[in-house]
């Protein structure tokens, strides 16, 4: 199983670019170099699509995503009665039941994200200043971490505490800040060692706070290309989790819930698998497609 | 090199501890769980797990036991399979699991580094254009979207593979679930490969190599290749956590009788003993693995050993 | 006076995300045997693809057009058997950064016998006989030892003798010299550009010497070259530029060392 789509060195160099990129021009470079990448463009208008649609889609449609009807069970996709992916054995709208598991994993994926920043940075900035035995022992860890299959210790959260939608959202970010504790503790190293430091410990200020007053104005960047980065495990492992019958519960539902269903129904309502896998497919590959881009657009050596 | 593997060492096992301890917390936390007074057990279960958990001692004399129990290989009664300890029910379906993983990490190594090879050598021709083509597919298809297709198309439609069952490792019975595993793990290292490979083409030593006139084959093999598979090492043993937890769903999907599946219904039914023993087991199996890429990159670039 | 190589009409070109960039823009001048010919420019101004490019070793973004004579046979045709055969054993090259030009995974030993016995099918006691002996030209310090040595255990220095020795390794009769000296510290630089002068001087090889630093050519060339922006701004005997320069762009080089004027 693999939840990200990008392997870790080129998710540190995309992340590290976006935080060493400094001021509005370099960024609105990037931006032209991102817009001229079609693969990037074709993603970013897929996902934009998919984005609105999940979001403003739900007001425009006649049916409320948990709504049964026990005379429209099973029926294949229809223009006329407005059912215009079918409905499942309930007899619920799927366009609407795939649009509100859009919607929540983009939010988990957001609110996940800004979980994992905040450990990332903490955890990044203290282990770079420190510096020494501490520093190394720390990255010891987050390297033993990127090993662990923190889907087990997931599950096992799962387990304990029951199966929460909150929970979902801060265990996936608290086992998603590695990369940014990298990246993080790099640039507080860099920092420190520059002269500008001695210039201000003269005058009375501190190097932690420094450092941090350098950081924090310019997570912004990194923070959006991190959701980006994100969002894809984020859906690949709340699916994996619905799936194993772990993950979000009824009423409420998700690309893997549909999908965990469509695949028992394939032989008799193919539409229930096929849709939300497209669905699915199209924003991993829309995502994918747009962190290669700003790769290529953030770190733009590369012949 | 024997400097290195203690220096390791003494990292792993702290490592190994406070992964226990953080197991061992979970448990006491858990409502229900195995520390705990109020929970409705049959008696024999409620016996046997008195007598294992010494919940008469203090709660560090407890966590001193579990350890020591741990380090002997001894995981407690199951909390739900009346009859079983966590080790038999471990030991039942190591051997399927261990099979299924080591066939696919070995599937996954050698046609991800062939393929990302190739494509990084030939690239942006028609094979490298298809190479990663195929390998977003890997990427971008959960093994859960790919897994069912894939029975329905060989097992059902063209009734070519046995779609379910372990049948004493029978091969047929594995290509589908080894393919299923493996496939986006060929897909992330044919990736890595490919990058790394042109990475190193592109480095100023291989213009030494090609500016001693040597023929490409060499090139390749002598220079390039022993520098492009570092990564590679160093991603062993994420690849094998991915594999592990994919290993969950697929011995699910196609029913084969591995540790995942003790593991997928331990945590459906809140068997924490035998959750807690799978998770300890995974930890430590992937510890080993970390321990032995290090060793094999050590062994591979002369410059790790100044460090 | 015979020439070795006779280069004509090159350009060089690369193919860029922001479009076509040239390089090298038409550029013609040949090399004597036995003699020193320095190639001298700012940085960016394509002396380093010039000699990529006639030894085939340009980025796979980048083409060429026009043609190298080596001995007769243009190293840019299309006989490229005979041509992969010319390089490494006829034409050695040295290249700017000895840091990063040796393989990190192979023995210094290794790495030098590579090229002879793909070559000329020397056996492997045989040519670390040869290494050793080029090693002692090129005056390496405890020669057994250093063989057995992987790249990043020796000095920048160490390494570019190193790379010096791999280029002479098949008795070459042109060596590419790409700023040899640039990364190196002030006494190094002179060990290593006296070792330039004593192979030209005692072996008779032919050498392009390519720097920034219009000081280290003077120190070995017989003829200089003066590049900027892909374009041969002029090109003379070594007095005759240093002393009497035709054009502003060599004159403003050389007011860069005043030094040198006196
Ligand atoms: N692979 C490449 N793709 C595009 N441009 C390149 C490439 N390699 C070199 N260049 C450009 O060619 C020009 C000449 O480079 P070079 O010959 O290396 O200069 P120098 O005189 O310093 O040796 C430079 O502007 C450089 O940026
Ligand atoms: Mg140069």
């Amino acid at each position: 199983m693999n939840f990200d789509l990008l392997d870790r060195e080129r998710k540190e160099k995309i992340l590290k670019s976006a935080l060493s990129v400094r001021g509005r021009s370099l960024w609105s470079d990037a931006r032209r170099r991102l817009f001229k990448n079609k693969a990037a463009v074709t993603g970013l208008i897929i996902l934009s699509i998919i984005l609105l649609f999940s979001l403003f889609g739900p007001l425009f449609l006649q049916y409320k995503f948990d709504q049964t009807n026990w005379d429209t069970i099973y029926q294949a996709p229809n223009l006329q009665n407005g059912h215009y992916f079918g409905t499942d054995g309930n007899g619920r709208d799927l366009l609407v039941r795939i649009l509100y598991g859009g919607r929540l994993s983009l939010t988990i994926g957001v609110i996940a994200t800004l979980v994992s920043v905040f450990i990332g940075v903490t955890y990044g900035t203290i282990s770079g200043y420190l510096g020494g035995k501490i520093d190394i022992v720390m990255m010891r860890i987050v390297e033993i971490l990127y090993a662990m299959p923190y889907l087990i210790f997931v599950i096992i959260l799962m387990v304990v505490f029951g199966r929460n939608i909150y929970l979902l959202f801060i265990a996936i970010g608290a086992v998603e800040w590695l990369t940014m504790a990298r990246i993080v503790r790099g640039q507080t190293i860099s920092l420190k060692e520059k002269e500008f430091i001695e210039t201000s410990k003269a005058l009375g200020q501190s190097t932690f706070l420094i450092i941090v007053k350098h950081i924090i104005p310019n997570l912004a960047g990194p923070i959006i290309v991190y959701i980006t980065l994100m969002v894809p495990a984020v859906i690949i492992l709340e699916s994996f989790l619905s799936f194993l019958g772990l993950g979000v519960q009824e009423p409420l539902t998700s690309w893997g819930v549909l999908i965990s269903e469509g695949s028992r129904d394939m032989e008799t309502a193919w539409w229930l698998l096929i849709f939300p896998g497209t669905f699915m497919v199209l924003t991993l590959a829309s995502l994918n497609f747009i962190g290669d881009g700003l790769r290529d657009a953030l770190d733009p050596k590369e012949y | 090199m024997i400097k290195l593997i203690i220096k390791r060492l003494l990292v792993a096992i702290p490592t190994l501890i406070v992964i226990i301890a953080f197991v061992f917390i979970l448990m006491r936390l858990a409502p229900g769980g195995p520390f705990t007074n109020e929970r409705a057990l049959p008696p024999e279960i409620e016996k046997n797990i008195q007598a294992a958990y010494n919940l008469d001692k203090s709660i560090p004399e407890q966590f001193l036991i579990y350890v020591s129990n741990i380090t002997k290989g001894d995981f407690g009664p199951s909390f739900k399979y009346k009859d079983f300890t966590v080790n038999e029910l471990i030991l039942s379906g190591f051997p399927v699991s261990l099979t299924l993983g080591l066939s696919s990490i070995i599937v996954a190594l050698f046609l991800g580094v062939f393929l990302g090879t190739v494509a990084g050598i030939k690239r942006n021709t028609y094979f490298d254009h298809i190479i990663m083509s195929v390998s977003l597919i890997g990427i971008c298809v959960p093994s859960f979207v790919l897994a069912p297709i894939l029975s329905l198309f060989f097992g059902l439609y063209l009734g070519l593979l046995p779609i379910s069952g372990w049948n004493n490792g029978n091969i047929l019975n594995l290509i589908l679930p080894i393919t299923a595993l493996s496939l986006p793990q060929i897909a992330v290292i044919s990736r890595m490969m490919r990058a790394s490979t042109i990475e190193t083409l592109n480095s100023n030593f291989i213009k030494t190599a090609r500016s001693k006139g040597l023929s490409q084959k060499i090139i390749i093999r002598k220079h390039v290749l022993r520098e492009s598979i570092l990564p590679i090492i160093d991603y062993l043993a994420p690849a094998s956590a991915g594999l592990m937890t994919g290993s969950i769903i697929i011995e699910q999907i196609f029913g084969l009788p591995g540790i995942g599946r003790y593991f997928v219904v331990g945590a459906l039914q809140r068997d924490y003993t035998l959750v807690s023993g799978v998770m300890i087991l995974y930890a430590t199996l992937l510890i080993i693995l970390i321990l032995f890429s290090d060793i094999l990159r050590a062994f591979l670039d002369p410059r790790v050993k100044l460090k | 006076m015979n020439e070795i190589l006779k280069v004509t009409n090159l350009s060089v070109r690369f193919d860029t995300p922001e479009g076509l960039f040239s390089a090298v823009k038409n550029i013609s001048f040949d090399i004597n045997e036995g003699k020193c010919l320095g190639i001298v420019g700012e940085s960016g101004s394509g002396k380093t693809q010039t000699f990529f490019s006639i030894t085939g070793l340009l980025s796979n973004n980048g083409a060429c057009d026009g043609s190298a004579l080596f001995k007769g046979i243009n190293l840019l045709g299309k006989d490229s058997k005979k041509i992969s055969k010319l390089r490494g054993k006829e034409i050695g090259f040295i290249f700017q950064d000895p840091m990063t030009s040796l393989t990190p995974h192979m023995k210094i030993g290794n790495q030098m016998i590579e090229a002879l016995i793909y070559h000329e099918k020397t056996g492997k006691r045989e040519a670390l006989k040869k290494a050793k002996d080029i090693l002692s030209i090129v005056r390496m310090p405890r020669i057994e030892n250093i063989m057995q040595k992987y790249p990043h255990e020796l000095s920048g220095g160490m390494k570019q003798r190193v790379m010096i020795g791999i280029s002479l390794m098949c008795n070459p009769s042109l060596i590419i010299a790409d700023e040899p000296t640039t990364a190196l510290d002030v006494t190094t630089q002179k060990d290593i550009l006296n070792i330039f002068n004593e192979l030209k001087l005692n072996k008779n090889i032919t050498i392009a010497l390519i720097s920034h630093d219009i000081g280290v050519i003077a120190e070995v060339s017989d003829d200089i070259m003066v590049m900027n922006e892909g374009k041969l701004i002029e090109k003379g005997s070594c007095n005759q530029i240093l002393k009497e320069p035709k054009k502003e762009y060599t004159k403003h080089l050389l007011s860069c060392i005043p030094e040198w004027l006196n």
